[in-house]
């Protein structure tokens, strides 16, 4: 009985909101979608659960990355991919690896895709030219390789609870966070991090004389 | 339904409620404030007529930018020119969850916490939604598909990705100093500890430098330059979108005092209000005020820089990012590295 009061009451709201904003379904929109989602998880007590929102997470996240590749235009591909790894980033937090979360989110979805974005504006890419399917060997050479993948991942996801390197317990308490993450990079692959650091500069340097040459 | 589960969800939005509000009303008032203060500096007399001394000014606003005609250019790319307003809002809003507002209080017998979310790595979260914001600008300046607004949103992206770096390396020697990424254990170790800005100084200084950039305020609003670009990124807005990059902007302004104040004036600490022995209750609403007290100086510091220094042209302000900013960071991170390793802090 409560949840159908509730269903009238938005109902009734809906209509009111879009008589008074005739021009403005969003404003109506918003406060009956929130109220709806209230609703919802009041009534419906699975909706609350991790395994829900990691379902959905993913559906989203493997919807993001086709139409990164699938979508036309360059720009509207940038914008999925940042989709994508927010759902990234929200697999890391249901992980409690809220450190990596918040990384992902600066580093990937904050840094690396605004210069993303400010190639594309840059270049100023016409909407067909984002798609170009390849022919011949390549295209054989992907669908090969694809498939080759999706085993992969068919045989991982059915061995899932017989490898150790795939058991929760491996990554070890407190994984993922600035603690954690901070003591593993300076003491454990000390090496490797600062190797990586000093690629990455050469890569800068490089970088700086190709352009400067090309000025002349 | 498990009863915790439903005091969190009716506890967290009663305070998203309160907290929109809150910054809704800030935001209204801040665009008064700052038409009157700009007269004030200007000796002219501001908007003054709707209301005792124009307090109704903003009611005013919020209702014209309602009833405006809603132009759509129709040249524009159709989603994202719709979508971009809201990209803009959202994160800029976001932010202001994290904030501590004061100490945690006891209200009907439950211990509640004047901040929505208690974050572990609650800065690290601010730089997240701060960087977001500039999807907003950057889309609207390319989705106008007109050449002002993508100069804007062109210049929107480069100025955001170079100041990120230096008002990243600002917080970082608050961090050291309180060996801990979560706000109200920054606060704590100020109240312990004295205030950051005292041993901080250049810090705060780059980091208030940085924010006036990443707000997009004078004399770094050169996204919207009405003097180059017509209006920038939303020179193609009108009505209610045009309102919502207003809205941000400010919403972005109070964001950035309250993480100023968080982080170099003790946050919701008053010095020597312990030792007056106040009822919890009362120490506990001196704290807010202080903090309210804090933010609205650091506002009015941002309305005073922006009415006081003209704007900086692109190359100086991209010299200024790069070659003062950030080596100035560097080297206050060896500054402060030093006081840590002697133990002072």
């Amino acid at each position: 009985m409560p949840l159908l009061i509730g269903l009238i009451l938005l109902v009734v709201t809906w209509t009111v909101i879009r008589a008074v904003f005739p021009g403005r379904p969003l404003v109506a929109l918003v406060p009956v979608a929130l109220a709806g989602a209230a609703l919802l998880v009041l009534f419906y007590p699975a909706l609350a659960t991790v395994e829900f929102w990691a379902g959905l997470i993913g559906f989203v996240a493997i919807l993001s990355a086709l139409l990164v590749v699938i979508h036309p235009n360059p720009m509207m591909s940038v914008l999925f991919l940042i989709l994508n790894l927010f759902c990234v980033a929200l697999f890391y937090l249901m992980l409690q690896a809220e450190f990596l979360a918040a990384l992902q989110i600066i580093v990937y979805a904050g840094a690396i895709m605004v210069l993303f974005l400010f190639v594309v504006m840059l270049l100023n890419l016409k909407a067909e030219e984002g798609l170009r399917i390849g022919t011949g060997p390549q295209r054989w050479g992907a669908f090969g390789l694809g498939l080759l993948f999706s085993g992969l991942m068919f045989w991982a996801i059915q061995n899932r609870g017989r490898l150790a390197y795939f058991a929760p317990e491996s990554a070890g308490g407190g994984f993922g966070t600035a603690r954690e993450v901070a003591g593993l990079l300076f003491t454990r692959h000390v090496f490797a991090f600062e190797a990586v650091s000093i690629l990455l500069v050469a890569a800068m340097v490089g970088a700086v004389v190709l352009a400067k040459r090309k000025l002349g | 339904m498990d009863p915790v589960l439903t005091r969190l969800l009716i506890e967290s939005a009663v305070k998203i409620g309160l907290l929109f509000g809150l910054v809704m009303t800030t935001v209204a008032y801040m665009s008064l404030v700052e038409r009157r203060v700009s007269a004030w500096i200007q000796d002219r007399m501001g908007p003054n007529r709707v209301g005792p001394w124009g307090l109704l000014q903003p009611v005013a606003d919020g209702i014209k930018f309602l009833f405006k005609e809603d132009i759509r250019p129709p040249h524009a790319h159709r989603t994202l020119y719709l979508l971009a307003p809201m990209l803009v809002f959202v994160p800029a809003l976001v932010t202001t969850s994290i904030i501590p507002f004061g100490p945690p209080v006891r209200l009907f017998g439950y211990d509640i916490r004047l901040q929505i979310a208690d974050v572990d790595n609650g800065i690290l979260v601010v730089l997240a939604f701060a960087s977001m914001g500039v999807y907003g600008i950057a889309l609207a300046g390319w989705a106008s598909r007109n050449k002002y607004s993508m100069m804007g949103g062109i210049r929107s992206s480069s100025q955001l990705i170079s100041y990120e770096l230096a008002l990243g390396l600002s917080i970082v020697g608050v961090l050291m100093g309180a060996g801990s990424l979560r706000l109200d254990d920054i606060v704590r170790h100020q109240m312990a500890h004295g205030w950051n800005v005292l041993w901080q100084l250049p810090g705060f200084i780059i980091f208030m430098t940085a924010s006036f950039a990443e707000t997009n305020r004078l004399p770094f609003d050169l996204p919207e330059a009405e003097t180059e670009l017509v209006a920038g990124y939303h020179t193609e807005y009108s009505g209610l979108r045009f309102s919502m990059f207003y809205m941000a902007e400010y919403a972005n302004m109070f964001t950035a005092c309250c993480v100023a104040a968080t982080l170099f004036f003790g946050g919701y600490h008053v010095p020597g209000l312990d030792r007056l022995g106040l009822p919890s209750g009362l120490a506990a609403t001196v704290q807010v005020a202080a903090f309210a007290i804090k933010v609205a100086f650091f506002l009015f510091v941002f309305v005073w820089v922006r009415w006081t220094i003209p704007r900086f042209r692109y190359d100086q302000l991209m010299n200024l990012g790069w070659k003062v900013l950030l080596p100035l960071a560097l080297l206050h991170l060896f500054w402060v590295g030093f006081i840590v390793m002697r133990g002072w802090i």
